[in-house]
C-alpha cells in the first residue's frame, strides 16, 4: 500500500491529480498536528515558489512582449524606408519612360509628316536640322538632302573591332535616310559640341547585332567595306532602340522608294528578295482639316507668357487647365489641325517652364531669406501637385524643412547649463518638426509616397539631432542626474510626434543606448569610489546634528525623498546612523531615481547592475569595518547601520522600483539576501526576517 | 614590350548564308553554345565571336548569321564582303532552299570576285531522313561542279556541326597563308615581318 506522496510539482501539476482525494488520503494517514503542520509548511513553500515562478514568467513574457513591439516598430520604419526607395525607383522609371515617349513622338512626327503638306514637313525639319547644325561642326550638307528627317540621336562608344578596346566616344544621329557619326569637339573653346566625321546611306549600311563578343556587351556593328565599326551602347535597351530605329527607318525608306524600285525588283528574282514589299501599305490620302478655334484658345500661349513673367502662377495654372480641357475635347472628336498641334506644343513648353519656375521657388538658396517659413511654399507646392509633380515638390519641400531646421538650431545659443540648452534646443527641434508635419500633411494630404519620404526625412533629422545631443550631453563632467534630465526632456519632446503617427522613441533609445550604458557605469564607479572614501573616514559614532532645527531639517530632507528616519532619532540632536551611511542613502536614492527615469528594457541589465553594485559596495565596506572593529559598542552600532541598509533602505528601494516597473529588482534581492547573515548575531528578529526575504 | 594589353589571336570571319528556316541560327548556336533552339525566330544579322583551338593554334572565329533575305542588294553585298569564308546552307527537307543555294553562290562569287573563296555546301537537318527531298547525290554533284566540299549536318543531333566550322576555318587559314605567299614572295619572309611588327608595337 502506498501512503500519500510527498507534495511535489510533478504530483500537483499532473492531470489526474484530484485535490479532494489527496486531502482525504492525508487525513487518513497522518496522525497528529505536528506532521500535518510540516506538510502544510511544505505546501506553503511550494506555493511561494510557484508564485515566484509565475512572477518571473510574467516578467519574462512581458519583456518578450516589449521586445516584439519594438521589433514591429523597427520593421515599420524599415517598411517606410523600402516604400520610399520603391517610389524613388518608380519616379525614375516614369521619367525614363517620359523621355522615351518624347523620342517616340519625334518618330510619330515623321509619320505624321507624310500626311501633311510637304511645305510643313520642310518647315518642321528645318528647325530640327538647324539645331543639329548648331551643335555639329562641318555638317552643312545635311540640310541639302530633300526630305531628310531626324529620327534619333545618342552617345555611343566606338570599339576597336580586332583588339576589343575602346577607341572613342561618338555622337550619332539617325536620319530618315542616313546615319551620321560625329566626334566630340576637342577644342573646348569651340561653340559646337561635335565635329562631323562621316555619314552612311541607310540603303547600303549593313548593320549587325553583336550577340556575343566576349566582354563587350550591348554592341552593334556597321559593316562598311572594307571596315567594320563596332559601337557600344550604354544598355541593352538602348542598343535595341538603335537597331529597331535603324531597321524602321530602312523599311520606311524602302516603302517610300517602292514605286521607283518595283520594276527593278520584279526583274531580279533574287532569293534575297524581301517578302514584305508586296504587303507594304498604300500611301494614305492626305487629309487636311481646318478648324476655327476660339480666339481665347489661340491667345493662350501669350497669356501664359504674361502670367509666368508676372509670377501669377495660379493664373497660369488656370490657363493651362483651360487649354488642356479644350485640347482634350477637340482631339476626342479627332479634329487635329496644325494650329492645334502648334498650340499644344507651345502649351506643353509653357507648362514645363512653369514647373521649373515653381521648383525654383522651393529651392534652397542662400540668398533667399527663409522669412516666410513653410507657409511661403504653400502656393508653389499646391500648384506643383496640381501639375502632377508631387514627388519633386515633396523632395524640395523636405530639403527646405531641413534647412529651416538647421538655421533654427544654429540660433539656439549654448549658454547656461546643459539642461537649459537641451531644453531649448529639443523644444526648437521638435516643435518645428511638429509644425512641419502639420504643414506637410496639409501640402501632401493623400500621397503615400510622399508620406514615406517624410518619415525617412524625419528619421534623418532625428539622427542629426541625437548625434548633436549626445555630443553635448555625454561628457565626463556631466552628472548622471543632468543626463537623465536631458534624456527625459528629449523623450517627452519626441512623444510630441506621436500625434502625427510617427514614433521615434525606439530610434532615440537605440541611438542613446551605448552612451547611456557608459554613463551609468561611470556613475557607478564614481559612487563606489566615494563610498570607500567616506567609510574610511567614519568614526562609527552617531551623528550629532548640534541643534534641534538642524535635525528637523535633516529629517525633512529625507522625508521629502520618501524615507522616514524618525525611529533613528535619540535625544534632541542625535541620529543613530553613521555619517557615511546617511550620505550614501542620499546618493543611492538619487541614483535610484535617475535609473528609474532612464529605464528602458534595453538598459534594464545595466541599471540593475549599477544599483546592485553600488549597494553591495556600501555593505561590503561595512562588513569589512565590522571585521576590523574590536570595540563592542562600535560593533553594535555598525550592525545597526547594516540593518538599516538591508531593511529600511533596501525595502524602500524595492518599493520605489516596484512602483515604477510593477515588480521588484531580482538582483538587488539576491545581493541583500547574501548579507543577511551579518545580522544574525543580533538575535532580535524584526519583521523583515530571512524567511520573508 | 607591346602597348596593347593583349595580342588577339588570328580572326577568321565566317558567314552563314541560305534561305530562311534552313537552320543557320540553329547551327551557329549549336556550335557556339552546344544547344539546340527549337523555336524559329527570323534573324536580321547577328554576330558571334569565340576563341577556339584550331589544330593546336588559338584562333578566333567571328560568325555572321544573316537573314534569309535582305531588302537592299547593296546591304546584302556589304554583309558578304565582310566574310572570309561561307557556309552555304540548305535544308535537305526543302528543295526550294537547295535551289536557292545557286543564287547565293553566284552573289558571293560576284561580290568577293574570287572563285576559290573558302566555301562549304551544307545540307542541314539530316536527322529528318524520312522527310528528305534533296538526295545526297544531287547535292554532292552540285558541290563537285562548284569545286567545294559537301557536308550533311544536323543542328539537332550536332552531327558534323564542328566539322563544317573547323573545315571552313582550315580553308580560310590556308587561303590566308597562300595570299601572304603571293603578296610577299616566300612565306618565311612574312613570318619574319610579323615578328618584327610585334616588337615595334
Ligand atoms: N530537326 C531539325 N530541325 C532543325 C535543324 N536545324 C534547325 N532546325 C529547326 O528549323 C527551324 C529554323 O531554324 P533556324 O536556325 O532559325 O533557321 P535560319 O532561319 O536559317 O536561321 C527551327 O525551328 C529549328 O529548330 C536540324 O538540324 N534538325
Ligand atoms: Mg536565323
Amino acid at each position: 500500500m502506498d501512503g500519500p506522496k510527498e507534495p511535489t510539482f510533478p504530483l500537483l501539476s499532473s492531470p489526474d491529480f484530484v485535490p479532494e482525494k489527496y486531502v482525504r488520503d492525508i487525513s487518513q494517514n497522518y496522525v497528529g498536528g505536528l506532521e500535518l503542520q510540516l506538510l502544510k509548511k511544505k505546501i506553503q513553500t511550494l506555493s511561494d515558489e510557484t508564485n515566484n515562478n509565475l512572477k518571473r514568467n510574467v516578467y519574462q513574457n512581458y519583456v518578450q512582449f516589449i521586445e516584439a513591439a519594438k521589433e514591429i516598430s523597427h520593421l515599420e520604419g524599415e517598411m517606410y524606408q523600402l516604400s520610399h526607395l520603391l517610389s524613388e525607383q518608380r519616379s525614375l522609371l516614369t521619367s525614363l519612360m517620359n523621355s522615351s515617349i518624347l523620342e517616340d513622338q519625334t518618330h510619330i512626327k515623321v509619320h505624321k509628316h507624310e500626311k501633311m503638306d510637304e511645305q510643313d514637313v520642310e518647315e518642321e525639319n528645318k528647325l530640327k536640322l538647324a539645331t543639329i547644325l548648331e551643335k555639329v561642326e562641318g555638317c552643312k550638307d545635311i540640310v541639302e538632302v530633300e526630305g531628310r528627317t531626324f529620327i534619333h540621336e545618342g552617345d555611343l562608344l566606338e570599339i576597336d573591332a580586332t583588339e576589343n578596346m575602346a577607341l572613342k566616344f561618338v555622337h550619332v544621329y539617325l536620319f530618315s535616310d542616313s546615319l551620321m557619326i560625329t566626334n566630340r569637339n576637342s577644342n573646348p573653346r569651340s561653340l559646337t559640341r561635335f565635329t562631323y566625321e562621316s555619314i552612311y546611306e541607310l540603303s547600303s549600311l549593313a548593320v549587325v547585332n553583336v550577340r556575343d563578343m566576349g566582354n563587350i556587351k550591348h554592341a552593334f556593328k556597321l559593316l562598311i567595306f572594307p571596315d567594320t565599326r563596332v559601337f557600344q551602347c550604354s544598355s541593352n535597351a538602348s542598343k535595341k532602340e538603335w537597331l529597331d530605329k535603324i531597321d524602321q527607318a530602312k523599311k520606311s525608306k524602302l516603302a517610300s522608294e517602292q514605286p521607283k524600285r518595283e520594276s527593278l525588283l520584279v526583274e531580279k528574282t533574287s532569293p534575297a528578295r524581301m517578302t514584305f514589299i508586296e504587303s507594304s501599305h498604300e500611301e494614305e490620302p492626305v487629309i487636311k482639316i481646318i478648324i476655327n478655334h476660339p480666339e481665347w484658345f489661340l491667345d493662350i500661349p501669350d497669356e501664359l507668357d504674361v502670367c509666368i513673367a508676372q509670377r501669377q502662377f495660379e493664373e497660369a495654372v488656370n490657363y493651362l487647365n483651360k487649354a488642356q480641357m479644350y485640347i482634350n475635347k477637340t482631339t476626342d472628336h479627332q479634329q487635329i489641325d496644325m494650329a492645334l498641334t502648334e498650340i499644344r506644343e507651345k502649351v506643353e513648353q509653357k507648362r514645363n517652364s512653369l514647373i521649373e519656375m515653381l521648383m525654383k521657388e522651393l529651392e534652397v538658396n542662400p540668398e533667399k531669406s527663409l522669412q516666410g517659413g513653410l507657409r511661403a511654399t504653400r502656393t508653389a507646392v499646391r500648384l506643383l501637385n496640381q501639375l502632377g509633380r508631387s514627388t519633386q515638390a515633396c523632395d524640395l519641400f523636405l530639403k527646405l524643412c531641413s534647412n529651416i531646421l538647421k538655421l533654427q538650431c544654429k540660433r539656439v545659443k549654448r549658454e547656461g547649463s546643459t539642461t537649459i540648452y537641451v531644453r531649448h534646443l529639443s523644444s526648437v527641434v521638435f516643435t518645428n518638426m511638429c509644425s512641419m508635419s502639420d504643414e506637410f500633411l496639409r501640402a501632401f494630404p493623400d500621397s503615400t509616397d510622399c508620406a514615406s519620404a517624410y518619415v525617412v526625412w524625419a528619421s534623418g533629422e532625428l539622427s542629426l539631432f541625437t548625434t548633436h545631443f549626445a555630443k553635448q550631453v555625454f561628457m565626463p563632467q556631466t552628472s548622471l542626474s543632468t543626463i537623465t534630465e536631458c534624456v527625459e526632456l528629449v523623450r517627452i519632446q519626441c512623444e510630441k510626434l506621436y500625434s502625427y503617427g510617427i514614433d521615434f522613441r525606439y530610434q532615440l533609445d537605440g541611438t542613446l543606448r551605448a552612451s547611456l550604458n557608459k554613463a551609468l557605469s561611470d556613475a557607478k564607479d564614481k559612487l563606489i569610489d566615494s563610498i570607500k572614501l567616506r567609510v574610511s573616514e567614519d568614526k562609527w559614532i552617531p551623528i550629532n546634528l548640534k541643534t534641534k532645527s538642524a535635525l528637523a531639517r535633516c529629517l525633512q530632507e529625507y522625508a521629502q525623498m520618501g524615507l522616514k528616519l524618525d525611529i533613528y532619532v535619540t535625544g534632541d540632536v542625535w541620529l543613530q546612523l553613521t555619517p557615511s551611511n546617511l550620505a550614501f542613502t542620499k546618493a543611492f536614492l538619487i541614483l535610484l531615481e535617475d535609473c528609474l527615469k532612464l529605464k528602458t528594457t534595453e538598459l534594464l541589465y545595466t541599471i540593475d547592475d549599477t544599483l546592485c553594485k553600488v549597494f553591495e559596495a556600501q555593505i561590503r565596506c561595512y562588513e569589512h569595518a565590522l571585521r576590523n572593529e574590536s570595540q563592542h559598542e562600535q560593533r553594535q552600532f555598525i550592525v545597526k547601520n547594516i540593518e538599516f541598509l538591508l531593511m529600511v533602505l533596501y525595502e524602500f528601494a524595492q518599493k520605489k522600483y516596484r512602483e515604477n516597473s510593477g515588480y521588484e529588482c531580482e538582483q538587488l534581492n539576491k545581493t541583500a539576501t547574501e548579507f543577511l547573515g551579518l545580522l544574525k548575531g543580533r538575535g532580535t528578529k524584526t519583521k523583515y526576517s530571512s524567511e520573508f526575504l | 614590350m607591346s602597348k596593347k594589353p593583349t595580342v588577339q589571336p588570328a580572326l577568321h570571319k565566317v558567314i552563314m548564308v541560305g534561305s530562311g528556316g534552313v537552320g543557320k541560327s540553329a547551327l551557329t548556336l549549336q556550335f557556339m553554345y552546344d544547344e539546340f533552339v527549337e523555336d524559329y525566330e527570323p534573324t536580321k544579322a547577328d554576330s558571334y565571336r569565340k576563341k577556339i583551338l584550331l589544330d593546336g593554334e588559338e584562333v578566333q572565329i567571328d560568325i555572321l548569321d544573316t537573314a534569309g533575305q535582305e531588302d537592299y542588294a547593296a546591304i546584302r553585298d556589304n554583309y558578304f564582303r565582310s566574310g572570309e569564308g561561307f557556309l552555304c546552307i540548305f535544308s535537305i527537307t526543302e528543295d526550294e532552299s537547295f535551289q536557292a543555294t545557286q543564287e547565293f553562290r553566284e552573289q558571293i562569287l560576284r561580290v568577293k570576285n574570287d572563285d576559290n573563296i573558302p566555301f562549304l555546301l551544307v545540307g542541314n537537318k539530316c536527322d529528318l531522313e524520312e522527310k528528305r527531298k534533296v538526295t545526297f547525290q544531287e547535292a554532292q554533284d552540285r558541290a563537285n561542279k562548284w569545286g567545294v566540299p559537301y557536308v550533311e549536318t544536323s543542328a539537332k543531333t550536332r552531327e558534323h556541326v564542328d566539322k563544317v566550322f573547323f573545315d571552313l576555318m582550315r580553308e580560310i587559314r590556308a587561303r590566308k597563308k597562300d595570299e601572304n605567299k603571293t603578296n610577299n614572295g616566300r612565306g618565311k619572309d612574312k613570318n619574319k615581318k610579323k615578328k618584327l611588327k610585334c616588337t615595334i608595337l
